[in-house]
C-alpha cells in the first residue's frame, strides 16, 4: 500500500512553463500534457468513493503499485474529464489479473498496447465514439482514456521506452487505444451482455495488441466471401500464433455476416477454422515448435482443430469479435494479440460497479 | 502553480545477494528456464562448462511457463532448498 | 546468476535497482540467443562462464 499522496512540485505560475516542466521531468509520451494541478486532480477523484490511496493494481515483477490518486495525476495529464475515470480505473483492475500479464505485454520486444474495448450504454454516458475513425483521433473519450493507460504505464510503472519496454518496431496504439463497441446497428449482443454483466452495466475489456491489421474486401458479398479474407489476415506469418484476436466488423461486412444470419459463435467458428497454416509452412519460416502444436492439439483439443495444422489461437472462444466503424467501408480490422504464445489472455470488468465475480 | 507526480508512491525495496561461494568443487547447479527459443539450450551450456571443469552436479530444471511473470514463489523456494546457485536468464 | 544479452542489459539493470540490488551482476552475451546455432551457443557459454566466476566466488 503506497500510504501516501504524491509528491508535490511547485512550479511558476505559468501555463506554458508547467508544460515545459512535465516534459523536463520525463512525464509525458513525447507530447504536451496537461499539468496535474491539484483541483483537477482532487475533482477527478470524485469518479470514484473510494480512498484515494486504494490500490487498484501492482506490478508483477516491481511491486510498484497504482493508487486511485496516482491514476487521477496521470488522467488529468492525458486530459481526461472526471467522467472517463471509471473506465480508466475498471481497465487497470482488469489488467491487474495475472493472466493479462501487463509486465510482459508492456515491457516485450513485441510491442503491444493495452486495446480497451468499452461496451455497454456508459460509453454513450460519456460521449465516445464507436464510430466513423474508430481507432483514430478525434474523440476525446477515446483519445485520453488510451493516453492516460500509457502515461500511468510509463510514470507509475516505470514501463520507459528503451529501458523497461524493449518494444522493437513500437505500436501507434501505445499513444492511445481505446474504442467503444457499436451498439447501433450491431445485430448481436453487445459484449457487456456476452459477458454475463447484469442489463445496464458497461464493461471494458482489455487486450494486449500487438498492432492493427485492415482487412479490405469491398468485392465480396457472401459471409464465407468477408470471413475468408479476415482469417487469412489472421494467419499471416508474422501474427500466427496460439494468441487470442481481436476482430471488429465494419457495419457494411456485418450487413453481409449477420445479414446472413450468422451470429457470433458461427464466426467464431469459421474464423477459427480458417485462420490455419500447415506444418510444414510454420516450419518453412522458423516458427513451428512441437510444444504448441502438441498444446493445441493434445488432450483437450478442439473438434475444430485439423491434424497437420496449426491454427490461430487454441479455441474459437479466443476470438473476440464484434462491430465497430463507420457506416461505410469495406474495411474490418483484426488486431493481434502480443506474444509469440498465449502470454497474455484478454480481461474484463464492470464499469463504476463492484460485482462479485463469483456471482456474476 | 503546485503539480502532483504521476509516479508511484511505494516504498523503494531493499534486497541483498547470496552468501558467495567458498569453492564450486561439485556444487549442485539449478537451470530455470524461461521458455523462449534456446533459453534451455543455452543455460544448458554454461551449466555443463561448470560439470566439466568443476565437478558440479546439474540438480534440477525448472521451467517457467510465463517468460515475463516471475517465477512462482513454491518454484523459487523448492530450488533454492536443493541447489548451491541457479542459472537462469531474461529476454530473448 | 542471470544470464542477458547486451540490448537487454540496460532493462536487466533498471529492474534490478527497483527491486534494491542496483549493482547486481549480470550475465552479459551477445544477441541474440534464439536464432543461434549450436556452436554460437557454446561460444556464448564461454563468455558467460568466465564472468560467472568471479561473480560466485568473490565477494
Amino acid at each position: 500500500m503506497p500510504g501516501v499522496l504524491s509528491r508535490i512540485h511547485e512550479v511558476p505560475d505559468d501555463l506554458l512553463a508547467a508544460i515545459d516542466y512535465c516534459y523536463e521531468q520525463g512525464w509525458t509520451d513525447g507530447l504536451p500534457v496537461v499539468p496535474p494541478v491539484v483541483d483537477r486532480v482532487k475533482a477527478m477523484l470524485e469518479g470514484d468513493s473510494r480512498p484515494a490511496e486504494t490500490v487498484i493494481a501492482s506490478h508483477p515483477a516491481t511491486g510498484l503499485e497504482l493508487s486511485l490518486h496516482a491514476a487521477a495525476v496521470n488522467a488529468v495529464m492525458a486530459g481526461c474529464l472526471p467522467e472517463y475515470f471509471a473506465v480508466l480505473v475498471a481497465a487497470f483492475e482488469a489488467m491487474d489479473r495475472p493472466d493479462f500479464n501487463f509486465h510482459g505485454s508492456t515491457a516485450s520486444t513485441g510491442g503491444s498496447a493495452p486495446l480497451l474495448v468499452v461496451s455497454g450504454p456508459h460509453a454513450d454516458d460519456i460521449g465516445m465514439n464507436a464510430d466513423v475513425n474508430l481507432f483514430g483521433p478525434g474523440n476525446r473519450a477515446n483519445a485520453t482514456i488510451g493516453r492516460a493507460v500509457r502515461l500511468i504505464l510509463r510514470n507509475v510503472f516505470q514501463m520507459i521506452p528503451g529501458i523497461s519496454d524493449k518494444s522493437t518496431q513500437g505500436n501507434p496504439g501505445k499513444y492511445s487505444f481505446c474504442i467503444a463497441e457499436r451498439a447501433r446497428g450491431n445485430p448481436w449482443p453487445l459484449l457487456c451482455e456476452e459477458q454475463g454483466y447484469p442489463p445496464g452495466v458497461s464493461s471494458v475489456t482489455v487486450f494486449a495488441g500487438g498492432g492493427f491489421c485492415n482487412v479490405e474486401n469491398h468485392g465480396g458479398n457472401e459471409p464465407e466471401q468477408i470471413l475468408g479474407s479476415v482469417a487469412d489476415a489472421m494467419a499471416n506469418y508474422g501474427c500466427i500464433t496460439l494468441g487470442q484476436s481481436v476482430v471488429i466488423l465494419a457495419p457494411e461486412h456485418m450487413r453481409i455476416v449477420g445479414g446472413a444470419g450468422w451470429v457470433r459463435e458461427d464466426v467464431q467458428h469459421f474464423l477459427f477454422s480458417h485462420a490455419k497454416r500447415t506444418v510444414e509452412g510454420m516450419k518453412g519460416v522458423g516458427k513451428y515448435r512441437d510444444r504448441e502444436y502438441d498444446s493445441q492439439h493434445g488432450e483437450g483439443a478442439h473438434a475444430l482443430v485439423e491434424p497437420g495444422f496449426v491454427h490461430r489461437g487454441l479455441s474459437p472462444d479466443d476470438i473476440l469479435i464484434t462491430m465497430g466503424g463507420g457506416d461505410a467501408g469495406g474495411h474490418s480490422c483484426f488486431i493481434p494479440s502480443w506474444s509469440r504464445g498465449r502470454a497474455s489472455i484478454m480481461q474484463h470488468s464492470p464499469v463504476g460497479v463492484r460485482i462479485d465475480r463469483a456471482q456474476k | 502553480m503546485q503539480l502532483y507526480a504521476p509516479t508511484s508512491t511505494t516504498p523503494k525495496r531493499k534486497a541483498f545477494r547470496a552468501p558467495v561461494l567458498a569453492s564450486l568443487q561439485g556444487t549442485r547447479i539449478g537451470i530455470l528456464e524461461n521458455g523462449k527459443l534456446n533459453a534451455e539450450e543455452m543455460l544448458a551450456e554454461v551449466a555443463q562448462l561448470f560439470v566439466q571443469r568443476h565437478g558440479c552436479t546439474i540438480r534440477t530444471l525448472a521451467s517457467k511457463s510465463n517468460a515475463s511473470a516471475p517465477a512462482p514463489g513454491n518454484t523459487l523456494v523448492k530450488v533454492a532448498q536443493e541447489v548451491d546457485f541457479l542459472l537462469t536468464g531474461l529476454g530473448d | 546468476m542471470v544470464l542477458c544479452t547486451e540490448p537487454f542489459k540496460v532493462t536487466a539493470r533498471n529492474i534490478a535497482g527497483v527491486l534494491g540490488l542496483p549493482d547486481y551482476p549480470f550475465l552479459l552475451v551477445q544477441h541474440p540467443i534464439g536464432s543461434c546455432t549450436l556452436p554460437e551457443l557454446k561460444a556464448r557459454a564461454e563468455v558467460a562462464y568466465r564472468q560467472a566466476l568471479p561473480i560466485l566466488l568473490q565477494a
